[in-house]
C-alpha cells in the first residue's frame, strides 16, 4: 500500500489560489498570442531566413528532448501538417530521417483547407492536424490530451491517422515542453525578457484588465480589434472562412 | 479500515511519472509490441524504459504491472513468452494475462512472479476463477465490464482472490476478449494483435460542418455538427438496422460514445468487497493521466476519511462528453 507521506520527494506541491490560478491563465492566453504573433512574422522574413531559424529551433528542441526526437527520425519519412486555423501560418513537419520544420503561409482559405495535399511548393502533407492556435500548442507542449480535444471536436484531423497518433504519443512521452521559451532563444533577445515578462505578465494584465473594464465600450471594442490584429486574426481569415 | 488500491494507466514514461507523481498505487503498462491490448503507433515502453519505470515507482513506493494480455499467435510463441522472462527480469510487480498457455508458462518458469488474471480473459464467474487460481496460481482478477455492483458483491463471497474492477475510462461494451468486430473490419482484433480500429485502418473526413469516422472503408459514425465525438469502433457506430421503419436514420445499436466513471459507486464497491480499482486509457496523454489519477486518489482519501466522496469535474476528459456507470448499475440486465 501506499504511504501518503512518501509522495515525491522532487516535486514540492504547488498551491494556487484561485485568483493566481486566473491570472497565471492570463499570462498564458497573453504569451500564445505573442508566439502566435511571432509565427505570424514567419513569412515576412522570406522562406530560407525562417527555415534557418525553424531548423535551429528543432536542434534546439531536439538537445532538450534526445528520446522524442530520436523516435521522430526512426519514423517512416512522411509530413504532417500542422494547421492553426486562427493564425497566418502553418508548419510543416517531415518526420524521418531527413526531420525538419517548415513555416507554410496560409491563403485566405487555409492552405489545405483540412484536407491531405495541396501545399503548393511545400509538397503534399500525409496527414493534417487543424485547430485553434492555443489548443494545438497546449498539445504540442503536451499539457492537454489530444483525445479530450477531439472528442470536443476542437481539434481536426485528416489524411494518415496512424502518423498522427504516432507523432503524438512521440511527443506526449516527453516531459512537459516550453516551446515558447525554446522559440524564444532562438529569437536572441527575447529569451533574456521572456522570463520577466512571465513573472509580471499575470499580474500586470490584471491592472490592464481593471482598466480596461472602465473603458466606455466603443474604446473597449476598439483595443480588442487591434489586439486581434497584432495577434494575427486578421478580418476575412477567421477560422470559418478558412474551413 | 483497508483504502481501495489505485491502478493506473501509462502508455509512456512521461505518463507512468504523471501517475505515480498524481497518486497511483500501481501503473500498468505494456512492452512496445503485440503482447499487449493497446498496440498502437508511438506508445509503450522499451526494455530500458520499463527498467527505469520500475527505479522511478519502486523509489516512491509505488507498483509497476505489465500487461501481456494478447493471445499469442499460433506457432509463434516467442515474443510472449520472452515478453513474461523480460518482465521477471525487470522486477516488476505483477504481469496482467489471459491466455492459459502464457500463464502455465509463466507460473511454471517464474514462480516467485505475482499473477493477475487480465480482463482480456473475460473470467465472470466462480468456476472460471477458481479454475485460473488452482491451475496458474493467479493471485487477483481484473473483472469484465459486464458484471452489476451485487453480482460482483456475491462472486467476492464465493472466492479468495483479489479482485480489481475498471472505475474510469472507455469502456468495451461486449464481453472482453470474445469480440472480433475489429477483425470484421480490419483483419486486426485487440484479442491478437493488441489494438481495436488499429488507426491505419481509420480516416477522418470533414463532410461539412459534420465529422465522418471510417474503418477499414466503412463509415460507422457521422457526427454533426457541434456534436461530441469518440473513438472510431465499431461497438460504437451508428447503423440502419435491415427492416427499419422508413425514415429511420441511423442509431446506436451496442453502445453510445460515452466513458466509464463509477466514483459515486465507491462505497458500493468496497461493500462488495473489491480490492483494487483501475483507471483506463494507456493511449491517453499524459495531462489526462495526471487529471483523472489526482481525482481519484483526493476521492479514495475522502472516502477512507469517512466523509462523502467529493463530486470531481471530469467531464472534460470523457468520450462523447457523457458519463456512464455501465454495467455496475444497468437496469436492463
Ligand atoms: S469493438 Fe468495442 S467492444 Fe469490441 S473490442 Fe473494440 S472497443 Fe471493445
Amino acid at each position: 500500500m501506499r504511504d501518503p507521506d512518501v509522495r515525491d520527494p522532487d516535486v514540492a506541491p504547488t498551491v494556487f489560489t484561485p485568483d493566481a490560478l486566473a491570472s497565471r491563465e492570463r499570462a498564458r492566453r497573453f504569451e500564445t498570442g505573442l508566439s502566435r504573433a511571432g509565427l505570424g512574422l514567419m513569412p515576412r522574413l522570406g522562406r530560407r531566413a525562417s527555415d534557418v531559424l525553424l531548423a535551429r529551433l528543432l536542434r534546439l528542441l531536439a538537445d532538450r528532448h534526445p528520446r522524442a526526437f530520436e523516435a521522430l527520425r526512426e519514423m517512416a519519412d512522411a509530413r504532417v501538417l500542422i494547421e492553426p486555423v486562427d493564425a497566418p501560418v502553418a508548419l510543416l513537419m517531415r518526420v524521418g530521417p531527413d526531420l525538419s520544420l517548415h513555416a507554410v503561409p496560409r491563403g485566405a482559405n487555409g492552405v489545405g483547407g483540412g484536407a491531405v495535399g495541396g501545399l503548393g511548393e511545400a509538397g503534399v502533407a500525409d496527414a493534417v492536424v487543424r485547430g485553434p492556435y492555443a489548443r494545438l500548442l497546449d498539445l504540442l507542449e503536451g499539457r492537454i490530451d489530444g483525445d479530450a480535444l477531439f472528442f470536443r471536436r476542437e481539434l481536426t484531423i485528416s489524411g494518415d491517422t496512424a502518423l498522427i497518433l504516432a507523432l503524438r504519443n512521440t511527443l506526449d512521452g516527453e516531459e512537459e515542453m516550453d516551446l515558447v521559451a525554446d522559440a524564444a532563444s532562438i529569437a536572441g533577445p527575447l529569451a533574456r525578457v521572456l522570463p520577466v515578462l512571465r513573472r509580471n505578465a499575470g499580474p500586470v494584465l490584471d491592472r490592464i484588465e481593471a482598466a480596461r473594464r472602465l473603458l466606455p465600450p466603443p474604446l473597449r471594442r476598439g483595443i480588442e480589434r487591434v489586439e486581434a490584429r497584432l495577434a494575427g486574426v486578421l478580418p476575412g481569415n477567421s477560422p470559418e472562412t478558412g474551413a | 479500515m483497508d483504502n481501495f488500491e489505485l491502478i493506473c494507466p501509462a502508455g509512456t514514461p512521461a505518463a507512468l511519472r504523471a501517475a505515480v507523481d498524481a497518486g497511483a498505487d500501481a501503473v500498468y503498462l505494456g512492452f512496445r509490441d503485440e503482447t499487449n491490448a493497446r498496440n498502437f503507433p508511438g506508445l509503450n515502453f522499451t526494455r530500458q524504459d520499463v527498467a527505469d519505470a520500475v527505479d522511478y515507482a519502486h523509489a516512491r513506493r509505488v507498483e509497476v504491472y505489465i500487461a501481456i494480455n494478447t493471445y499469442p499467435q499460433a506457432g509463434n510463441l516467442g515474443p510472449w513468452q520472452k515478453a513474461v522472462d523480460d518482465a521477471a527480469r525487470l522486477k516488476v510487480d505483477a504481469v496482467i494475462m489471459a491466455d492459459p498457455g502464457l500463464l502455465a508458462y509463466a507460473a511454471k518458469h517464474h514462480p516467485d512472479l505475482r499473477l493477475h488474471l487480465s480482463v482480456q480473459a473475460s473470467a465472470a464467474n466462480v468456476e472460471a476463477i477458481r479454475l485460473y487460481r488452482d491451475a496458474f496460481g493467479v493471485r487477483r482478477v481484473v473483472l469484465p465490464r459486464v458484471l452489476t455492483v451485487p453480482e460482483i458483491a456475491k462472486l467476492n463471497a464465493e472466492i479468495d482472490i483479489e479482485t480489481e474492477v475498471f472505475v474510469f475510462g472507455g469502456l468495451c461494451p461486449m464481453a472482453e476478449g470474445r469480440c472480433s468486430l475489429s477483425s470484421y473490419a480490419t483483419g486486426l482484433s485487440p484479442n491478437k494483435q493488441g489494438v481495436c480500429s488499429p488507426a491505419n485502418h481509420v480516416r477522418y473526413e470533414q463532410r461539412g460542418g459534420a465529422l465522418a469516422s471510417t474503418l477499414g472503408g466503412f463509415t460507422i459514425n457521422v457526427f454533426g455538427e457541434g456534436e461530441q465525438a469518440g473513438y472510431p469502433t465499431l461497438c460504437k457506430g451508428r447503423f440502419v438496422a435491415t427492416g427499419a421503419g422508413e425514415g429511420s436514420g441511423p442509431a446506436y445499436l451496442f453502445e453510445e460514445p460515452t466513458s466509464l466513471n463509477a466514483m459515486d459507486l465507491l462505497p458500493e464497491l468496497k461493500a462488495a468487497g473489491v480490492r483494487a480499482l483501475k483507471i483506463e486509457g494507456r493511449q491517453r496523454g499524459k495531462a489526462y493521466i495526471a487529471a483523472v489519477v489526482r481525482a481519484y486518489r483526493e476521492a479514495l482519501e475522502t472516502f477512507a476519511a469517512g466523509r462523502p466522496v467529493p463530486h470531481i469535474d471530469l467531464q472534460a476528459m470523457v468520450e462523447g462528453g457523457t458519463q456512464t456507470t455501465g454495467a455496475y448499475t444497468r437496469a436492463w440486465r
